[in-house]
């Protein structure tokens, strides 16, 4: 069933066992898990079936700190959420990624990647992909590892006609939840806003938040700001530890004997081995070379020249010609610490239509990305070269520390952290569960759990994670 | 001789063979040795040390 806003569902008489607030890739996939099992599931979205300027509006916010993309454009408002503009780049986080490192601060994960093995197949089935090729070692410290370039799902499109004839599930458009209300111990409702006016509450023995990286956190401080604690009962991490992957173009490369396999656009994906990193004390990246047409290489070097002495150019392409394959820039992402001060808050003096307080995003990088971003790219050229598989040219802007590039992607629209998992509810959110602690009926689906952001884009890991809490919530239910 | 010792006079000596080139010190501005014996950075650029001997 699809209503069209919340009048229209409250005729329906439609009796929820569960709220799903957000009907992205994380709260579609669960109220679909969640139906499988028969639990009836009302699956709100704030927005409609497209774009609409109204809607988006409630997106807009500032960034303090870096700069950043404007609020309202590296995210979407309506059905299907964010995926509707997703580049389709898939790949899971490594079982290192879980893992608690001694020189990480707040770094592991409650739960180990086995935990959500066992849903890969239905992650699989979901975005349309094929299990992930073994990585391939082509150095001793880096591993070439495939990236899935995707048919991007648009989580909206895909499932419209089966959640419309769904009985089990009741989708309303044009309607959110404007903030839950709490005792400290179970949410007890939720204040419905729909087409441009209050619209009564929403009430379900359990609730979950899935509206996005960084509006989960939104909801959530507003929501405990307006009960007085009684949402997040522990709320020293809301909106906290907040993460992006940095992402800049790093270098060129001269590949003298490409050993290794590019994907159908020309490019290859390299990771740091665990050895390398805890050796190096590095947190997670990745090296990208994007390689360009043989034509290509008497521009690269001309451009060189712009930035490196031009007879050392002449003389390096000299040296190298013989045997130049071809040529590549290299980019690199890299896994951001979770650092407490970088967090979603909310801003005193800006509102949006409903009355809820805008974001105000404190986000900034440091010392630690600028050494992963030297060292990593020191030490890939450095076995780039060892191997003969070509010389890697690392940009004046990184070796010297100066300011970041403008012009450049700055990072992926990767929105992590704000509502992060750990077992401490002084160092997260939400349990390994996904349940909030110390409340019993409110869950949190998305990337906002992640307790450590990896190297890797976070739609693959945030489907497996939903199928789990699905899961999770089902025998919950059943069992109750 | 120890060998580290060993190891930072043989660094030593390529870079005073290096400086003591006038056209090679006029290529390179910015010499950084690795790690490795092997490999040196120029000016950004990560090399094998045959690269430029």
């Amino acid at each position: 069933m699809i209503f069209q806003d919340a009048a229209a569902y409250a005729a329906s008489g439609f009796a929820p066992k569960v709220c799903v607030i957000g009907a992205g890739p994380a709260g579609i996939t669960i109220a679909r898990k969640l139906a499988t099992a028969g639990i009836p599931v009302v699956l709100l979205e704030a927005g409609s079936n497209e774009w609409t300027e109204e809607s988006q509006d409630a997106y807009k916010g500032v960034t303090i700190g870096d700069p950043y993309f404007d609020l309202d454009s590296t995210r979407l408002r309506y059905f299907g959420g964010s995926s509707n503009h997703w580049a389709g780049w898939c790949r899971i986080l490594e079982s290192y990624d879980f893992e608690p490192k001694t020189y990480i601060q707040n770094s592991g994960w409650p739960i180990r990647r086995s935990d959500i093995d066992p849903y890969f197949d239905e992650t699989y089935d979901i975005l349309g992909l094929s299990p992930f090729r073994p990585d391939v070692p082509v150095t001793d410290n880096f591993r070439l590892f495939q990236v899935i370039k995707s048919e991007p799902v648009r989580f909206g499109e895909k499932y419209a006609a089966e959640l419309e004839a769904s009985k089990t599930i009741a989708v309303v458009l044009n309607t959110e939840v404007t903030e839950l209300s709490g005792d400290g111990r179970s949410v007890t409702g939720g204040k419905l806003w729909s087409r441009g006016q209050a619209a009564g509450e929403i009430h379900a023995p359990y609730f979950v938040v899935a509206t996005g990286g960084l509006e989960n956190s939104r909801l959530l401080l507003w929501s405990n700001e307006r009960s007085n604690g009684g949402v997040v009962p522990n709320a020293a991490a809301l909106g906290r530890y907040w993460m992006e992957h940095p992402m800049y173009i790093t270098g060129d490369a001269l590949i003298t004997n490409q050993a290794f396999e590019l994907d159908h656009e020309g490019e290859a994906f390299f990771m740091p081995s665990p050895e390398a990193m805890a050796r190096l004390q590095l947190p997670n990246f990745h090296v990208q070379l994007e390689t360009a047409p043989y034509r290509g290489v008497k521009a690269l070097i001309a451009n060189m020249t712009c930035y490196a002495a031009p007879e050392t150019t002449e003389w390096l392409s000299h040296k190298l010609g013989q045997r130049l394959q071809c040529t590549a820039r290299v980019h690199m992402d890299w896994e951001q610490l979770p650092r407490e001060h970088n967090h979603v808050a909310l801003s005193a003096t800006e509102h949006d239509a409903a009355g809820v307080p805008r974001i105000a995003l404190h986000w900034k990088k440091d010392e630690s990305d600028r050494r992963v971003m030297l060292e990593g790219m020191r030490l890939f050229g450095e076995e780039f070269a060892r191997k003969d598989l070509g010389r890697i040219h690392i940009s004046d802007w990184v070796r010297n520390g100066e300011d970041y590039p403008d012009g450049m992607e700055l990072a992926g629209n990767h929105h992590m952290g704000g509502t992060r998992m750990s077992d401490d509810p002084k160092l997260g959110v939400v349990d390994r569960d996904c349940k909030v602690h110390g409340m019993s009926n409110l869950y949190v689906g998305g990337s906002s759990v992640f307790a450590t952001s990896g190297q890797c884009t976070p739609t693959t890991t945030i489907v497996t994670l939903a199928l789990r809490l699905g899961e999770h919530l089902s025998r919950t239910i059943s069992n109750s | 001789m120890t060998d580290a010792k060993t190891k930072r006079s043989t660094r030593r000596s390529f870079l005073r063979t290096l400086l003591a080139i006038p056209a090679t010190a006029f290529f390179f501005r910015n010499i950084r040795l690795t790690e490795h014996d092997d490999i040196v950075e120029v000016d950004g650029w990560i090399l094998k040390r045959s690269d430029i001997l």
